[in-house]
């Protein structure tokens, strides 16, 4: 039994969040132990089906055609599947654009919180120096700021720049709220690998740099990944900033242009339904690729402090 | 050992050792120290740029009388204006209230069914590992999408819920959602549950696997049943990850309106207008950015209020 405690310390990956898989059931009595296996059984699959229902019906909608949809006989599933609302959205709305708008925004967002977020978390994580502990807190205070505070400001500062209504400058302001948590997340990483070995290889005659590029991101590609992930969520997800600091003209992204799809009478629901789906594709993706390393991330990056 | 054991499996973040044991530490220590800033400069500039500028400017901005769709007005100092303006303006108000509301039953009831879910899950039968992701997908999809997803269920005349709540009776045909002034929060309250509930399940769940079996072996030993456990055991072992769980979904609820704008965009009247709505639509409509600064600015109090008063309540300033 006691080896089913979490292990702190082999790997920052480690996935505490389903660490006790194997741990058995604590229940001191076989029978209420049953009894309780089945109210979670119960209770997991109400859970599990009020989380997909949303989504399953939005995928059921995206195939139907019109006429299913709005119909006095409600279908519930199509009877026959068609790809026309599909079809429509790649042809007609210049959706194409506009994903590929937010995949731009999003690769800069992530190339530049990753950049300088992988060497400001290394330094954290491995240096002891004045201010640290005010530092790291610095970075969770920035959330209570209220986003309208910053987004005001930013959009004057964006037109005076020139970068308003551009892929750069909305990647940049994007950074205010990503940045701090890839460095929360990627310090969590860092940590859960020994300095030693680092020291083995300076002593071999590497520069801390090249320790770092050697050594460290190596170790911790696992971590860096579920970072990029998550800090690519954020971005490619991201309504309200893109609304205020984007056009039709430059930059704008697939969640503006969804939102202004939805007119106030007559809504394309197979259309709507089916951009919704496109554009999620990747979030599930990408989360099904990192979920491990990304949930322990979250918890290193959330919770302390 | 307790708590330590807590926050250190929770994180997996094991400090990294003490390196000033080498023999020339202090050479290794000035040389590190340089490096440490000089890794640093970077984010800081950027942070400095995105973040501590735009607040200071944010705060400037709100003695200002600074109207987008006029600039021949200039940006004339007007001192408290907006704040005085702010104090009769009875959407604030509203706002206010509906703020309060918005946050607090956002949060706890997000926080029950996320706890009853992560307590499901904990028991780790099988498919519950899938289960766990699968619960997750909401948290992370686009509030565009989501919300979306829900209008169209919630349509009055096509939607899936009302055909359902339809055939039992529950409502007449057609019943529109998100008009009713005294009820359209709480049913974007519904839609904001469904989107946010899993944050909190994502912490328990790993909370939970960090607590040591043993003491609930011991505490069954004593014949304790499932509640006293969970009192006695659960609770307190999770109150870390309790405590910083509700203050970033605190946070999250205060701050992004996307639902709200999404779904109602604070109407009917002013019905589901919260203080960051309010905010970023006199910026946005009404090109005021002077009172969004200041709206802003009284946001931001509160939150920082809010966060005081929170963390000398539940004591979390240990850590």
């Amino acid at each position: 039994m006691a080896s089913s405690m979490a292990t702190p310390a082999d790997s920052s990956t480690t996935v505490v969040y389903e660490q006790a898989v194997a741990r058995s059931p604590f229940g001191s009595l076989r029978r209420t132990r049953r009894f309780y296996d089945l109210v979670a059984s119960v209770v997991v699959a109400l859970v599990v089906i009020y989380a997909m229902a949303p989504i399953v019906w939005t995928v059921l909608t995206s195939f139907k055609t019109e006429k299913q949809i709005v119909t006095a006989n409600f279908t519930w599933v199509p009877t026959s599947v068609t790809f026309d609302n599909y079809v429509t959205l790649w042809r007609r709305s210049g959706y194409p654009h506009l994903l590929m708008n937010s995949a731009i925004v999003t690769a800069m967002t992530v190339a530049m919180s990753l950049v300088i977020g992988t060497i400001a978390a290394y330094s954290i994580s491995r240096y002891r120096f004045y201010g640290r502990n005010g530092l790291m807190i610095f970075y969770l205070v920035i959330r209570m700021f209220p986003f309208t505070l910053l987004l005001i400001p930013l959009f004057i500062m964006l037109r005076n720049l020139g970068l308003f209504d551009t892929h750069f400058g909305l990647a940049l302001t994007y950074t205010t709220f990503l940045l701090p948590l890839c460095v929360w997340m990627l310090k969590g990483f860092f940590d859960g690998i020994p300095p030693d070995l680092e020291e083995a290889s300076r002593v071999d005659g590497s520069t801390r740099l090249g320790a770092l590029v050697r050594i460290v991101l190596p170790l911790a590609r696992q971590g860096i990944a579920a970072t990029t992930v998550f800090i690519a969520i954020g971005a490619w997800n991201e309504y309200v900033w893109a609304l205020l600091l984007t056009t039709a003209n430059g930059a704008r992204t697939w969640p503006v242009g969804l939102q202004l799809m939805v007119g106030e009478f007559q809504m394309p629901w197979g259309v709507l339904s089916a951009s919704g789906i496109i554009s999620i594709i990747p979030i599930i993706i990408g989360f099904a690729i990192v979920q491990r390393a990304l949930v322990s991330g979250l918890m290193a990056g959330g919770v302390k402090g | 050992m307790g708590e330590q054991a807590t926050t250190q499996n929770l994180s997996a973040t094991p400090q990294t050792r003490d390196r000033t044991s080498s023999s020339n530490a202090l050479v290794s220590l000035i040389e590190g120290r340089a490096w440490a800033y000089l890794l640093l400069i970077p984010s800081l500039i950027l942070v400095a740029a995105v973040v501590v500028y735009p607040v200071l400017d944010g705060i400037w901005l709100s003695f200002h009388e600074y109207r987008l769709n006029r600039p021949a007005l200039g940006q004339p100092w007007i001192g408290l204006e907006h704040y005085r303006e702010m104090s009769s303006d009875p959407v604030v108000r509203r706002a206010l209230k509906n703020t309060v509301i918005w946050v607090t039953v956002g949060s706890i009831s997000q926080f029950i069914l996320g706890m009853i879910t992560a307590l499901a899950l904990h028991r780790s039968l099988r498919g519950f590992r899938l289960a766990s992701v699968l619960v997750l997908i909401p948290w992370l999809l686009p509030s565009v999408v989501s919300a979306n997803m829900w209008r169209l269920m919630l349509d009055s005349r096509l939607g899936v819920v009302n055909e359902i709540l339809g055939r039992l009776g529950l409502i007449g045909s057609g019943h529109a959602w998100f008009t009713d002034p005294s009820t359209a929060l709480y049913e974007v309250l519904a839609v904001e549950l469904w989107k946010n509930f899993a944050f909190f399940t994502l912490f328990f769940l790993a909370g939970l696997y960090a607590i040591p079996s043993e003491y609930y072996e011991a505490s069954s030993v004593d014949g304790s049943g499932a509640w006293q456990r969970f009192r006695d055991i659960t609770i307190p072992m999770l109150m870390p990850v309790i405590v910083g769980a509700m203050i970033l979904r605190v946070i999250g609820l205060f701050n992004s309106p996307d639902i709200l704008l999404i779904l109602t965009g604070g109407g009917p009247g002013h019905a589901t207008e919260t203080l960051s709505l309010y905010g970023f639509q006199t910026a946005y409509l009404r090109f005021d950015f002077g009172y969004a600064a200041a709206l802003s600015v009284l946001a931001m109090f509160c939150l920082m209020a809010f966060t005081v008063v929170y963390v000398r309540v539940s004591g979390v300033t240990k850590e």
